[in-house]
């Protein structure tokens, strides 16, 4: 892993505190937007939220949902929190007292992945049941079903100010589509299609970074339908492992292995700077501090625990 | 942002109703700067103001001293406050986020509408009262300074005598069309006699005079968004589009400039002269077989089309022109006349109200872009002849498909930097702009939560009828009956 003459070499990330929990399986991890709270979900059935000052301690733990959760979702105000589990609903929980606020029902099969818009007056949610649904927050209705994909949809996110939303499934698609009309904008798809297990949209809102099951993450720029970077020498081919934008200190990307590591990949670069060990089963979730140099990941059932990483000060 | 990937092959304007929203009789509209945010003023004297996105109610603004009809809306710059009028004589400005009355003034007539200085200080207006000249009103003073409307006026605010008369012999007033200019420092007024007044508001005077041919009672004057194009509706049935000579800003001084290079000794004469460089006629809009009198209208959001109204007969009509001046579309809505119109100012959609207080969401078409499904399909306008290659269908070694490899990894990407959107550069604002209210969910109730289980057929796409609360027994804060109401079961809660 040699340092690129033309950066310099990272100030190595190294493990803060690891939260042990949940019972069975992480599934996601997610900062708040404030930075003041670190939620997980598991297939325990539960979700907790940390505070990310001091010692992670725990904060609230969430139940009600029938079956295990694959996806979890903070509000922009940091207010609510809402969960996608396999109990085909998606819940919405008031952060602060850990109570159930509403249950959206609608979808067939089970919920796989679920965010806020930047407005927080919509959830988007991607179901095994091959649809995403678009909830208004205020009354739980279900304004918009998209028959976005032919196979379980493993993603779906909206764009910085809500007007796209990216959907990614295992048919090997990624579609666009208008927030506020519900139509379908564009389709990526390269030559092989391997399924595609992650996706979501840079901070500026104009590229996407995909992940596949054939060990890739790629960024696309998705008015031209082509992609710009491509970053492998990580495991992923069975699991729809998250991966993320780290740019508080300079710019890179963050993402989850079978190989129970964490890896770091310089964005312009391409090259892998850092690979973070101490998980003994698959990461499946990663999630970066939105104003500090903290990365917090999650794995699977042999593992069951969220570590925190973090920079030491130069 | 997403402006690359939206087909360009369809008209940028509305072409059916997509939905209605039900709330009380509403009586009046207006979005806010985005367009993310309706406030509709309703018979009762409230206020409501709905999430356009998501179509439901975000926040209701209540007075239980103001129960009279409102007669006008109006946001301001930022977002944050609403201005407004109702039939009680009063003007009432409200804080959006809070909810909370931030002022209210009472005049000597009803206005018929009030609009905020453009500015960020939010304290003075323009209102068009009933029945008398134009004035601004300082809000925090209440304080009123009646604004001239016609030349011979010396500000004392005694419109000219009209040819309408009241039966008791009074002397007839009749409203007076009044706006601001994109930046607040001038106010255009369209009198009685067809005369286009350029005012200078703070010294109460007016600087130049632009007469419209026929000289009929001028109805309603509004500016289009980027302060280039003023419109007039009068009441010979003609809608006049006029250009903005002077400059967005300091129009006050180029005032000055062409008053004093102006030969005229006559001040009349003069005040034309200066008028004929601030406005030059661009178009003229009638319908010659119908001579429809035209209710409320306006221009697009990017001024590229106008719309007029009409309500003859009962008629809830909606005409469309583009700046050319050629009729792109009539819009037919259910036979209830029309009383508001208003275009979104971003989106090619257009809101009306209806005499029966609903309001219709009209918008485009939409057929799907089938080939946006599949990335290789590409849509044809027309049949295209197709010609092969030589070696279409040759058959060739492996070797010699390249993969496409013109993409050069190692180029810089910027994920960080956000282009700014250009219809909104325009923003000189202090203060950071409201664009939407915080959604706070309703909490379900528990009771509910089985019933909820049957009731997921209903899906969605939205052509079905209304707002999530059109169920709501009455609008007075009044909690529904659990047991008689359908599917959606919340409570409520402000």
């Amino acid at each position: 892993m040699a340092s690129d003459p033309s950066s310099e070499p990272i100030n190595p990330y190294k493990l803060k505190q690891t939260l042990a929990a949940h019972k069975r399986a992480v599934s996601a991890v997610k900062f708040s937007s404030d930075g003041l709270l670190l939620g997980s979900s598991s297939a325990d059935k539960t979700l907790r939220t940390w505070s990310t000052s001091g010692d992670f301690s725990t904060l609230q733990e969430f139940h009600g949902h029938d079956q295990g959760i694959s996806d979890l979702a903070f509000s922009s105000d940091s207010r609510h929190v809402c969960s996608a589990s396999d109990d085909k609903t998606v819940r919405l929980w008031d952060v602060e007292t850990g109570s159930l606020i509403k249950t959206l029902q609608g979808h067939t099969n089970y919920v796989f992945c679920v965010n806020f818009n930047p407005q927080s007056n919509m959830i988007v949610s991607g179901s095994f049941d091959e649809t995403v649904r678009v909830w208004d927050v205020k009354t739980g209705k279900c304004l918009k079903v998209l028959p976005a994909h032919s196979d379980p949809v493993t993603a779906a996110n909206f764009n910085r100010d809500g007007s796209l939303i990216v959907s990614s499934s295992y048919d090997g698609l990624c579609r666009i589509w208008d927030a506020s009309t519900g139509h379908c904008m564009k389709t990526l798809i390269d030559d092989e299609n391997p399924p595609v297990s992650f996706v979501k949209f840079s901070p500026n809102g104009k590229f996407i970074l995909v992940g596949t099951l054939d060990n890739t993450l790629r960024l696309w720029n998705f008015s031209t339908g082509k992609f710009l970077k491509t970053y492998t020498g990580h495991v992923n081919s069975k699991y729809c492992i998250s991966s993320t934008f780290s740019v508080t200190n300079g710019k890179y990307i963050v993402g989850g292995s079978e190989d129970n590591c964490v890896y770091l990949w310089e964005l312009q670069t391409r090259k892998v700077v850092q690979k973070l060990e101490g998980h003994t089963d698959t990461v499946i979730s990663v999630s970066c501090h939105p104003s500090q140099n903290m990365i917090a990941s999650g794995a699977l059932g042999s593992d069951k625990t969220v570590k925190i990483w973090t920079q030491e000060r130069d | 942002m997403n402006a690359p990937i939206i087909d360009p092959l369809q008209g940028d304007f509305p072409e059916v109703i997509e939905e209605y929203l039900e709330h009380g009789v509403m009586k009046c509209i207006a979005f806010n700067r985005r367009g993310t945010l309706l406030a509709a003023g309703c018979a009762d004297g409230s206020c409501i103001i709905w999430d356009f996105e998501t179509r439901g109610i975000a926040k209701e603004l209540h007075d239980k001293d103001c129960v009279a009809a409102i007669t006008s809306v109006c946001w301001s710059k930022d977002g944050h406050c609403i201005l407004v009028s109702a039939a009680d004589k009063s003007l009432t400005l409200w804080d959006v986020v809070s909810g909370e009355k931030i002022t209210r003034t009472t005049l000597q007539q009803t206005p018929l509408q009030a609009r905020l200085h453009p500015g960020s200080a939010k304290s003075l207006c323009l209102a068009c009262p009933l029945s008398s000249a134009p004035m601004i009103v300082d809000l925090n003073t209440g304080s009123t300074t009646v604004l001239p409307v016609s030349v011979s006026d010396t500000g004392a605010g005694l419109p000219p005598p009209s040819r309408n008369k009241f039966s008791d012999g009074s002397p007839p007033f009749t409203p007076t069309a009044a706006c601001f200019n994109k930046y607040g420092d001038l106010v255009y007024v369209g009198n009685s006699k067809g005369e286009i007044l350029i005012v200078d508001h703070k010294n109460k005077q007016v600087r130049a005079v632009v007469p419209i041919s026929g000289g009929s009672v001028i109805k309603n004057i509004v500016f289009s968004r980027n302060g280039q194009y003023l419109l007039t509706n009068s009441n010979d049935r003609t809608i006049r589009i006029y250009e903005n000579l002077l400059p967005l800003k300091d129009g006050l001084k180029v005032l000055d400039e062409l008053s004093t290079s102006c030969d005229e000794v006559d001040e009349a004469e003069k005040l034309k002269a200066v008028g004929s460089k601030c406005l030059a006629l661009f178009r003229e809009f009638q319908d010659s077989i119908t001579k429809i009198h035209w209710k409320v209208p306006c221009f697009s959001g990017d001024g590229e089309w106008v719309v007029g109204g009409s309500a003859s007969k009962g008629e809830h009509k909606i005409y469309i022109w583009d700046r050319a001046g050629h009729l792109v579309k009539i819009l037919e809505g259910p036979k209830e006349a029309l009383i508001d119109l208003a275009w979104h100012p971003v989106h090619p959609i257009v809101v009306s109200v209806s005499l029966t207080g609903l309001v219709y969401i009209w918008a485009k078409d939409y057929t799907e872009n089938w080939s946006a499904f599949a990335p290789d399909f590409k849509e044809l306008e027309e049949n295209e002849e197709y010609i092969e290659r030589e070696d279409e269908f040759d058959l060739m070694p492996e070797t010699e498909k390249v993969k496409d490899t013109d993409v050069n990894e190692d180029d810089e990407v910027d994920i960080m930097t956000v282009e700014n959107e250009s219809v909104f550069s325009d923003s000189d604002m202090s203060q950071e702009e409201l664009c939407f209210l915080p959604a706070v969910p309703c909490p379900d109730v528990p009771e509910q939560q089985d019933k909820c289980v049957g009731s997921t057929s209903k899906l969605t796409d939205s052509n079905h009828s209304g707002s999530p609360l059109s169920e709501e027994a009455g609008q007075n804060g009044q909690a529904m009956n659990h047991a008689s109401s359908p599917v959606e079961g919340n409570i409520i809660l402000f």
